[in-house]
């Protein structure tokens, strides 16, 4: 069983800044100031306050659950050093290897910015591709906090558990059609 | 409702990953990285919620009830699987999205084929960090076993109603 814990007396890690101005934000950003001078052309500036509103009520309302989503996401990687998920990964095999490889890839919270690396480290912890995919399609498809936080707060739950259910054999799937394709080639 | 259930399970998450925090030090360094990760991801979520609420106004319902409708059958879920890695953006972006197209009249299996194309395949996601960090041979073999699972997981969804 993996253990959370770490002893008090080693140093948490050290942490990385990130950059809160990106090229996918500017693109956000310049979409949504477009989309607000249109609202304003077609129905004028009193329907852009409603939506501004509307919008602000609605992040109050989901405010504790964004903070509490946040921090989870930022305080489980110092708890839970990506090295030991790779070597629990990496030291299973066949269809187990690849169900806690899923497992791990949906409880995991966090980007892509996290994920990534995370999963481009499997590959020396000795997890094979087939491992590799049902942990990026865990994460992609299964990801428990995004689902929690953000699937829940904007669709309808029936339409999230059909999709859910429907997308929880997946990810092993996938990784045994990897295994199929790269025992096809030459290595 | 939806809400409330989220909040508790997440909340109570949360107060048990708070407790294994192991003394004062670990408390400031987790703190420190959540306002870090709040920084980043507050002005994304209050920019997206805004734009979605601003492409749900100016959305033709007309059009998408005639696109992605029920009525537009395999054609709409076609055409949302093919939305779906256009999207910008993280994930409140396309779920947002997927909303707004919801209320102007989208069926609920477009809907999911939505998500499902965006969550296997987010140029944003493939561009900017899998194929610099797992290679293009990697990427592509996970590309293509995905292939069919959008349209695998649509036709089950639209077999249940």
């Amino acid at each position: 069983m993996l253990s959370l814990k770490n002893i008090a007396a080693d140093p948490p890690p050290e942490q990385k800044s990130r950059r809160v101005f990106d090229g996918s934000f500017l693109v956000l950003l310049v979409l949504t100031l477009v989309g607000g001078i249109a609202v304003a052309v077609v129905s004028g500036w009193g329907r852009v306050g409603d939506i501004l509103l509307e919008t602000f009520g609605f992040l109050t309302i989901l405010a504790p659950k964004i903070g509490a989503g946040i921090f989870i996401a930022a305080t489980l990687p110092i708890l839970l050093p990506r090295d030991r998920v790779g070597r629990l990964i990496g030291r299973e095999s066949g269809v187990r290897g690849l169900v806690v490889a899923a497992a791990c890839g949906a409880a995991l919270p966090g980007g892509p910015m996290m994920t990534f690396p995370l999963a481009a480290g499997l590959g020396v912890a000795g997890a094979d591709m087939g491992a590799v995919v049902a942990f990026i399609s865990g994460w992609s498809l299964l990801g428990l906090n995004r689902t929690l936080i953000w699937e829940f707060s904007f669709l309808p739950s029936d339409l999230v558990w059909t999709r859910y259910l429907l997308s929880l054999p997946v990810p092993v799937l996938l990784g045994l059609a990897a295994r199929a394709v790269m025992q096809r080639r030459p290595a | 409702m939806n809400i409330l259930i989220g909040t508790v399970l997440i909340g109570a998450g949360a107060l048990w990953l708070w407790l294994q925090l192991p003394n004062e030090e670990w408390r400031k360094a987790s703190y420190r990285a959540s306002l870090d990760t709040f920084l980043f991801t507050a002005p994304r979520v209050i920019v997206a919620l805004l734009g979605a609420g601003f492409f749900a106004e100016l959305l033709p319902e007309d059009q998408v009830r005639q696109l992605l409708g029920s009525e537009a059958g395999i054609t709409g879920v076609l055409l949302a699987i093919a939305l779906g890695p256009l999207t910008p953006g993280g994930a409140f972006v396309s779920f947002a999205i997927g909303a707004a197209a919801l209320k102007a009249g989208a069926s609920p299996v477009a809907a999911i084929a939505y998500v499902t194309s965006w969550s296997l395949f987010s140029t944003t996601k493939i561009f900017a960090y899998e194929l610099s960090f797992m290679g293009r041979q990697a990427t592509m073999v996970r590309i293509i076993v995905s292939l069919p699972i959008p349209f695998v997981i649509a036709g089950i969804a639209s077999l249940l109603g």
